[in-house]
């Protein structure tokens, strides 16, 4: 019983593995096609289309774009986040509970509704589409997930410390500087790589938001309405192992971190 | 937790530059006016355009009027809906008893690994991941090349550009996104519980069903509404993958706007989505409460 | 839009007081968003974005040309609605169209005697349009037909000749429609004896059954990019609304693809360049529209990596291969059966989208 029970478990990770990696492959697979259209058979292996997005400056503009907007929206987030986590978790505001749902409101909000709320909204006040009104637009779907996890990660321990930082006569600024920030650290930097990666993989909100200088998400969508070829292919790909290796340097300054 | 709080107030403070009472403002009104501002100010702007004439600008209610009497328009809506659950169910049913096997039967010290690799695929570009899948699931892509060199079909299958290849688009990306939020669940739960309905003569079915399951069953619905959310109103996979067979509520707002520049109907249609989803969340709700540790 | 002058509706009321709550985060993103004088603004089609048709005149002239994409005429509109005066400088628009951005008071006049006229194809001038009360406001700079492009070596070439193939059961499951109302909307006029030009609210519902037949024949709606694939890929054999935009630029990945004008006509599309009034840069703005009327300008337009078309100016500098592909020689004929795009005022227009909504829907 055992172990057809782990033999079938074996069978059906292995499945699902399978379909998890099976668009990934096919898509890593025919960005080294020779030929004008990713589909079998297989015609490569080359190097053409790799080039072609590197010497492509829209595509490598939009890249450095997303790259900005997705710090700098990240790093608002996770500020507001954190401040306002700080005030909710040690101070007992009036209508806490009904001000914590406001800021986690987006959360339940699609990103097509957020973004058509900001066109509407720029549009009649008359500010011009941007990066700064995307990234606008990211900070609003990124502050109530940095909100809940630093929140949701402020226990009692951490306000003893603090507490004792205080009696010892700290001032506040000092205690949120040397005390709070250091020790919700993972907290702060988890809401910030979740916001980094949903910043940078968004695109309907900067779709509507953007002019000329859009995000590469954007820019990808205009190179596939330009035609279903193995350049889309080549830059999925190497956005893939740009992600790859953030991914893995996250992990192991997480697992150094642990360990000491 | 509010106790803890107040003892932190009432320290006497030396030496800070705000008043007592207006550091806690201070602190918190920051992300709230942003809220305001860039959230609740927008919805109201959306609101307002809404009730407006995409010619004229005056008001009227038949932006809404059109939703209910138009049949193509209430389509789409019914069409969103079915697909949605039909994603949310096929997601949780195949991502369930996959954070199992990850929790239970693979080793401790790989579960770390097992758990990376199969969300890896998470981090391709969103656009570009429906596209692969239009690749794979192509009149000539590999999936068919398959089915046919095996000699189990004779023709290709339209699996591209319908329904069934909208839904796989969705169920991948769903899949590792739950996979890996019940896995987080399966590992909280306590090994004494599992101990003690064992102790109790409980078989491991009946531990699965009535400890297992009923303690995990709030993580899935956490799993199941933000699928509900992100699958309700995306437009980039049915775009992508549907072939325009049929039209999902997304599709129907960006037409409005791609098309005629008419963003009150758009805005419509956007309160309209908005408004089913905050059903679904008051159904849920009770599952989906955001409290500190 | 009318709100702009009358202010007593609701929405400019409230647009007037959201401008002073925003007065403040406006300036901050205005700062962040202002492009540089030397930039010139350009509302276009996917055609004009190819980096090999841009580069030439950006390095000639050291103007960097900022594109923004857009789908119909009614979103472009609203694009340079929602911008501030003097924000954009040329756009790309359907021919017909091109009172609809006159009456607006978008536009500003042509000169004719800095543009080549005299060598465009009579027959896509298209004065009726371009000309609005004895001023030139628009130039045809590329056209084609929406007709039957199909797959040779798949299909009856025999067949291809009447729009009766479309709907009939031979080629169930074969076709993919362009996803673009207004010219499948012109094909199907065509199907059931009507002129595109004089389409009324009156012969919807049998526009509608002719649609809803082609839509039970097709496995796809698909876009510029998505037909095109469609085609080329195998995916189907016949592409209605499909003709030398989708063949010409596949030709060399598959030299199968081929379009007919069937018996019925075909409808002709003509994209048409404008300038702005409010432009800031109306010299470099010219030089951009001299230029893409330019031979070289023309043969590059003409095939570029988003979709190939004719040429307007019968000077352009294409090869003899590009010619072949195009049938440049076979222009005369072609043009004397085609029929332009509808041209629906806004309730009609509303009407038709509403219609091909539904096409869509239709199971």
């Amino acid at each position: 019983m055992r172990k057809v029970v782990r033999i079938a478990s074996w069978l059906y990770a292995l499945a699902v593995y399978a379909f998890i990696f099976l668009p990934v492959v096919v898509l890593v697979l025919f960005s080294l096609q020779a030929t004008s259209f990713p589909i079998p058979p297989f015609t490569g292996p080359s190097l053409r289309w790799y080039d072609a997005v590197l010497s492509d400056t829209r595509l490598t503009s939009a890249l450095v774009n997303s790259l900005l907007v997705a710090s700098i929206s990240s790093l608002a987030a996770v500020t507001l986040g954190f401040l306002c986590a700080w005030g909710f978790a040690r101070f007992v505001l009036p209508g806490s509970g009904l001000l914590r749902g406001l800021i986690t409101l987006p959360l339940t909000v699609s990103y097509l509704i957020i973004g058509m709320g900001l066109l509407v909204l720029f549009n009649w006040a008359g500010v011009p589409k941007s990066l700064l009104a995307a990234g606008i637009g990211h900070v609003v779907i990124n502050l109530p997930l940095c909100f809940a996890i630093i929140y949701s990660q402020m226990g009692n321990h951490q306000i003893n410390i603090e507490r004792a930082a205080r009696d010892l006569g700290a001032p506040e600024w000092k205690v949120l500087l040397l005390i709070t920030v250091p020790v919700m650290a993972p907290a702060i930097f988890a809401g910030f790589f979740l916001s980094m990666t949903f910043s940078w993989d968004e695109f309907v909100i900067s779709f509507l938001l953007t002019r000329f200088g859009t995000t590469l998400p954007v820019e990808i969508w205009n190179l596939l309405r330009s035609g279903l070829n193995p350049k889309t292919n080549a830059v999925g790909s190497l956005v893939f192992a740009v992600s790859i290796v953030l991914v893995v340097l996250f992990e192991l300054t997480l697992l150094r971190r642990r360990k000491a | 937790m509010s106790s803890s709080a107040n003892k932190g107030r009432a320290l006497p403070r030396a030496g800070s530059a705000l008043p007592r009472a207006a550091l806690p403002w201070a602190l918190v009104t920051p992300a709230l006016g942003w809220t305001l501002l860039f959230f609740v100010l927008p919805f109201i702007a959306m609101g307002f355009s809404s009730l407006t004439a995409h010619e004229g600008g005056a008001f009227t209610a038949s932006n809404y009027s059109q939703f209910f009497t138009n049949p193509s328009y209430w389509q789409a809506m019914v069409n969103s809906l079915q697909v949605t659950a039909i994603v949310t169910v096929i997601s949780v049913l195949l991502a369930y008893p996959f954070a199992w096997i990850l929790a239970e039967q693979v080793p401790e010290r790989w579960q770390r690994l097992a758990l990376m690799l199969a969300v890896l695929p998470f981090w391709t570009s969103y656009v570009v991941r429906s596209y692969s899948w239009l690749l794979v699931l192509a009149q000539n892509g590999v999936v068919n090349r398959a089915l046919t060199s095996s000699g189990l079909f004779a023709e290709p299958v339209q699996l591209a550009n319908t329904r069934f290849a909208t839904v796989t688009g969705f169920v991948h990306f769903f899949v590792m996104l739950l996979t890996l939020t019940i896995f987080a669940n399966l590992k909280q739960l306590s090994p004494s519980y599992r101990k003690a309905a064992a102790d109790l003569g409980a078989g491991p079915v009946r531990t699965f069903l009535h400890v297992v399951l009923p303690l995990t069953l709030p993580g899935i619905m956490v799993g199941a509404f933000l699928t509900f959310v992100l699958c309700i109103g995306d437009y980039i996979t049915p775009q992508i993958l549907g072939g325009n067979n049929e039209l999902l509520m997304p599709q129907l707002v960006m037409m409005q706007i791609g098309r005629r520049g008419d963003f009150p109907l758009a805005s419509a249609l956007s309160i309209i989505l908005m408004a089913v989803v905050t059903i679904a969340y008051l159904a849920c709700a009770r599952w989906l409460k955001i409290e500190r540790a | 839009m009318s709100a702009k002058s009358a202010s007593t509706n609701p929405q400019s009321i409230l647009k007037n007081h959201l401008h002073a709550a925003c007065a403040a985060t406006a300036l901050l993103l205005g700062a962040g968003s202002a492009t540089q004088a030397a930039d010139l603004n350009a509302l276009i089609w996917c055609d004009h974005a190819d980096p090999a048709l841009l580069q030439p005149f950006e390095e000639a002239n050291g103007v960097k040309v900022n594109v923004k994409e857009f789908e119909g005429t009614g979103a472009g509109l609203a694009i340079v609605e929602q911008s501030q005066p003097g924000d954009w400088d040329v756009m790309v628009i359907d021919s017909i169209d091109v009172p609809r951005g006159v009456e607006k008071g978008l536009f500003e006049p042509l000169p004719e005697d800095k543009l080549p006229l005299a060598d465009l194809f009579p027959q896509v001038k298209m004065d009726g349009s371009t000309v609005v009360g004895g001023k030139r406001y628009g130039i045809t700079e590329k056209f084609g037909y929406n007709t039957i492009g199909y797959n040779k070596t798949k299909v009856d070439p025999a067949d291809m000749q009447s729009m009766a193939a479309l709907t009939g059961d031979k080629y169930k499951g074969k076709v993919a429609i362009y996803d673009y109302y207004l010219p499948v909307i012109g094909m199907a006029a065509l199907a059931i004896g009507k002129k595109t030009a004089d389409l009324t609210e009156a012969d919807l519902p049998a526009l509608k059954d002719e649609l809803l037949k082609m839509k039970a024949n097709a496995k796809l709606v698909g876009e510029v990019t998505a037909s095109q694939t469609a085609l080329a890929t195998g995916e189907v054999d016949i592409l209605v609304g499909g003709g030398e935009w989708v063949t010409a630029g596949l030709a060399k990945e598959n030299p199968a693809l081929d379009f007919s004008i069937p018996k019925e006509g075909a409808v002709l599309w003509s994209q048409s360049l404008a300038m702005f009034k409010d432009s800031k840069n109306k010299d470099m703005a010219l030089k951009f529209i001299q230029y893409i009327m330019s031979p070289e300008g023309q043969a590059r337009l003409a095939t570029s990596s988003c979709y190939w078309g004719m040429p307007a100016n019968t000077k352009a500098a294409l090869t003899d291969d590009q010619k072949k592909v195009l049938r440049f020689d076979e222009q005369p004929g072609f043009l004397a059966r085609a029929q332009a795009y509808p041209a629906p005022n806004a309730d009609l227009d509303k009407k038709m989208q509403d219609m091909w909504t539904e096409m869509l829907q239709a199971k």
